[in-house]
């Protein structure tokens, strides 16, 4: 068994193992190795379009993760609050949400989009004072809508899972200490939730930012970091993609050690505290 | 001094000479004339710190190239980016189908793309594309063209898009790897699914795919014939546990020698053959594509003054020499022409001698839209 | 007073779920409506979408029924698939492996996903391509395998994308499963495999079939793995939709396609949670 499942961390790491490596190749190709080198870290770093693909991604997923973090969680709140009839339509809705495949968002944003466009940017136009009015098209706005939905639903799932396992009698004890709502909910509440919250904004940043077929139907004329290395496997891989993808890499292992580090501190004082 | 105006210009009358100049009504040259800038430019220009030619705020600093793949030579962007200050960022594209789509969709970014002869109308009628503004390509020269190869960039007098190069839909044949002759289309199918079983490949683009199965059955390369279409349909579906894959990026494939035998144009054809002489080209003698590449600016594009600074650019003979260099396409342009060095002329895959071109066809406006054609290819592609 | 307070709880809830709310309206029900809405609608003559009212589309699926066929093939067997490599390792993760170590070789499982999905199935198209596995198997005599564009290296690369996601929630139910019912197990002389049969796996199914579930329906949206594992000529639903609108410009068509495949996958989640209902004997199957 040893042996299979080391077997199995090879099949995980090996396709890894090479991307890294070849990020270091001194030749032009992503499959041939030639030599050691940097070159391609510098020119990844000066390549306009890509590193605007990366911030655009970037852009897109925090922005997404946050009204994701923030709105989803509202609405966990909400649905403890209210009926069983309106909790069922928020579940029903939220299942849609995540189950849909990402390929029919993207068609059924993009058809309504269209179609919204469609009617509203002629009467704009005729509204409009100067012979240049603004045009509606996708972009941010389109994909932010779009990677929201499942975000939302994920986040508020998760953090709905948090507060069932809330006890109810430490609310109630607040409020019979003439806490005020909101303080009920600042000080009690939200510190218990936010591990749960945070963990949703991660997955919703990470979904994001990985998402290819949603934006690839709904980014307009905007480039993603996936689009982008789409479009290039179409013209041709450089080592300059293996260079990002190696970035993205360790940047994000870095933020998980740190954040780990971060959270054992903070409960090694705690405990230290009680 | 001849060129001095008798008396300084108004503030109102630069004003409007620089709007007509930003317009593109009258030529840089003129406008220097008349406002007497010439001169102080003349004087300026050679301390270097002050240069009209620049532009670099009108232009921007970046824009978009929508092309095919392994079309142009990556040289000729870093060129003019060092000349302009603008970046170029090139998406390449399997079919003029996926190019109309996007625009469609809407939003594209592109400033610039590359349109095939048949599909001018069809952008022209939907407005995709507005007519050029030619003054603002002074490097594009209409007389040295060659009327075969330019005139569907011509619509009721006025020019949509100008040519980029030329060339054939033939095959491209790994010679190590495959023994039989090939020499038509009906060659190229029945090797398919014997000798190069697992090793072919076709586009992914019903314009060829398709037009090259009607060619091997004996039909005409357009033809839009429901029991035609569905015979191409047939043996389409036939060949395609077959092939190594429906791919219209096929050099990677050819170069790694994971297929042995694709449907090829020219440009890559002279490629491939280039660096792996083993790779030949050849046309099918049973017919076939011809075709001309033409640029287009697409109406919805954001930075068109980019767009023509980069179309120019290319018509430069100079730069479109290299270009053809590079990818191997033939010119239509008699200026490139005399360019070229003789090992390039002198190529019978860029070249081909008449006699090889006779049985070709141009694609026609209705494959673009006719929907029977697309669903063929969709339903071939989903079988 | 009571009233007063109850119409302020109701305003509490209302502005707290009005976000979202809206939000699902206008980006998911909305788009829905209007995904139907072109259904029934027709194709441009130069591609697009014409209003109308016509079953045209619908009539017309059986045109992708290969396309269906594959996906529902593909998808299943690729879960499936990921299932047999994936319970071994959850199983040693959460049973045999030292605790010290837990953590890290859960957490490896994780990282992956945090190299993009597209450049890692652009390394496979090298490792399955000629110059990759194949040529390093004819060293040892094994002569021109084709690997690239099959439906063996789409299927290893389903396997390879969504094995964390399967490991995990089989991981998580194994975790749980009281380590004393296994001594207590051999300690009344059951055999290791009767053991597993009897305890381990009953007590793991709730995380099987979530991962099965989930993997399952993720698979049935598929078009990355496929288009590029699969040279265009493994076609899935996602691959079909995608060519629908980005090459043949039947928008309709292809409205009427993603309608069928949402009804699609609502049949396999149904179908889905019954049998986890009646093996798992859980209530519901946890989809994250």
């Amino acid at each position: 068994m040893r042996a299979f499942v080391s077997f199995v961390y090879l099949f995980l790491y090996a396709p890894i193992a090479l991307v890294v490596l070849f990020s270091f190749n001194a030749g032009r190709s992503a499959s041939e190795f030639t030599g050691f080198s940097l070159a391609w870290y510098g020119k990844a770093f000066s390549n306009t379009f890509l590193i605007q693909a990366l911030q655009n991604s970037l852009i897109i997923a925090f922005t997404s993760a946050l009204l994701a973090a923030v709105f989803g969680t509202m609405a966990a709140l909400a649905m403890e609050r209210m009926g069983a009839r309106m909790r069922l339509v928020f579940d029903g809705l939220f299942a849609a949400a995540i189950v849909v495949p990402g390929v029919v968002i993207g068609i059924a944003t993009l058809v309504a989009l269209a179609a919204v466009f469609s009617v509203l940017n002629p009467a704009l136009a005729s509204l409009w004072p100067t012979a240049t009015p603004p045009q509606f098209g996708l972009g941010y706005f389109s994909i932010i809508a779009a990677h929201g939905l499942f975000s939302m639903a994920v986040v508020s799932m998760i953090v709905r899972a948090r507060i069932a396992s809330l006890g109810r009698d430490i609310v109630e004890a607040s409020n019979d200490l003439y806490a005020t709502p909101f303080g009920t909910f600042r000080q009690i509440v939200l510190p218990q939730i936010m591990p749960s919250v945070l963990a949703g904004f991660l997955l919703a940043f990470t979904f994001s930012f990985d998402d290819f077929i949603i934006a690839f139907f709904v980014a307009g004329s905007k480039t993603t970091l996936p689009i982008y290395v789409f479009a290039s496997i179409r013209r041709g891989v450089t080592p300059e993609i293996n260079a990002v993808a190696t970035t993205v890499l360790i940047a994000s292992l870095f933020l998980i050690f740190a954040a780990r580090f971060l959270m054992r501190e903070k409960t090694m004082r705690t405990s230290g505290e009680g | 001094m001849s060129k001095l105006p008798e008396k300084p210009i108004s503030a109102e009358a630069l004003t409007a000479q620089f709007m007509r100049l930003k317009r593109g009504s009258v030529s840089r040259r003129h406008f220097l004339g008349v406002t007497g800038l010439g001169l102080a430019t003349a004087v300026l220009g050679r301390t270097g710190s002050f240069s009209l030619e620049a532009h670099a705020q009108d232009l921007g600093s970046q824009m978009s190239l929508a092309t095919w793949p392994n079309y142009h030579d990556p040289a000729s962007f870093e060129a003019f980016t060092a000349k302009t200050g603008v970046a170029v960022e090139v998406n390449v594209f399997g079919s003029n189908e996926e190019m109309l789509a996007k625009l469609q969709a809407g939003g594209t970014g592109w400033d610039l793309f590359v349109p095939t002869n048949y599909t001018i109308s069809t952008y022209a009628k939907l407005k995709l594309i507005d007519p050029l503004d030619l003054s603002k390509l002074p490097n594009y020269s209409a007389k040295t063209e060659t009327a075969r190869f330019t005139q569907e960039g011509v619509i009721d007098g006025q020019t949509y898009a100008v040519p980029k190069n030329w060339g054939t839909t033939g095959m491209a044949i790994n010679t190590d790897k495959l023994k039989t002759p090939v020499t038509s289309w009906k060659d190229f199918f029945e090797l398919a699914q014997t000798e190069a079983d697992g090793r072919a490949m076709v586009h992914d683009y019903q314009l060829t795919t398709i037009g090259s199965a009607l060619v091997s059955l004996g039909y005409k390369f357009n033809s839009v014939d429901p029991a035609e279409l569905a015979k191409a349909e047939e043996l389409l579906v036939k060949v395609k546990p077959h092939l190594f894959a429906i791919n219209s990026d096929y050099q990677p494939a050819m170069r790694a020698t994971d297929a042995w035998m694709t449907m090829c144009w020219t440009n890559d054809g002279a490629q491939l053959n280039r660096d792996m002489p083993e790779i030949a080209f050849v046309l099918g003698k049973d017919g076939g594509e011809i075709w001309s590449d033409f640029y287009a600016i697409p109406s919805s594009a954001a930075n068109k003054a980019a767009g023509y600074a980069l179309l120019d650019f290319l018509m430069t003979p100079e730069n479109a020499v290299k270009e053809h260099i590079a990818n191997g396409a033939p010119t239509t342009d008699s200026r490139v022409l005399a360019l070229l060095p003789t090992e390039v002329t002198s190529n019978k895959i860029v070249y081909p001698d008449e006699a090889a071109l006779t049985p070709l066809e141009f694609g026609a406006a209705v494959t673009l839209t006719d929907p029977a054609r697309a669903e063929v290819m969709a339903r071939f592609k989903a079988a | 007073m009571a009233t007063r307070a109850g119409t302020r709880h109701r305003f509490v809830t209302a502005a707290l779920a009005a976000p979202a709310a809206l939000w699902m309206l206008v980006f998911l029900v909305l788009p829905f409506v209007a995904m139907l809405v072109f259904a029934f609608g027709r194709r441009a003559p130069e591609g697009g979408y014409l209003p109308g009212f016509t079953f045209e589309q619908f009539l017309n699926l059986p045109a992708r029924a290969a396309a269906f066929g594959n996906t529902l093939m593909l998808a299943p067997a690729g879960a499936l698939l990921c299932l047999l490599v994936a319970y071994p390792v959850a199983y040693y993760l959460a049973v045999k492996a030292a605790p010290r170590h837990r953590l890290v070789l859960v957490s490896l499982i994780v990282v992956p996903f945090w190299t993009s999905l597209l450049v890692r199935t652009y390394a496979w198209m090298y490792i399955l391509g000629s110059r990759g596995l194949p040529n390093l198997l004819s060293t040892i005599g094994l002569p021109d395998l084709r690997m690239l564009n099959t439906p063996g290296a789409v299927l290893v690369g389903i396997v390879y994308g969504y094995l964390p996601l399967m490991i995990m929630p089989i991981y998580v139910s194994l975790e749980k499963l009281d380590r004393r019912l296994l001594d207590a197990s051999a300690d009344l002389g059951a055999r290791p495999v009767s053991t597993f049969l009897g305890i381990t796996l009953p007590l793991s199914l709730p995380g099987v079939m979530t991962g099965v579930a989930l993997v399952t329906i993720l698979l049935l949206g598929e078009y990355l793995i496929p288009q590029l594992l699969g040279g265009g000529k493994v076609f899935f639903i996602g691959n079909a939709l995608v060519d629908l609108f980005l090459q043949s410009r039947n928008w309709p068509f292809g409205s009427a396609i993603a309608v069928t495949l949402v009804l699609v996958v609502v049949v396999v989640l149904t179908v889905a949670m019954r049998i986890a209902w009646r093996f798992a004997g859980t209530r519901r199957v946890d989809l994250v």
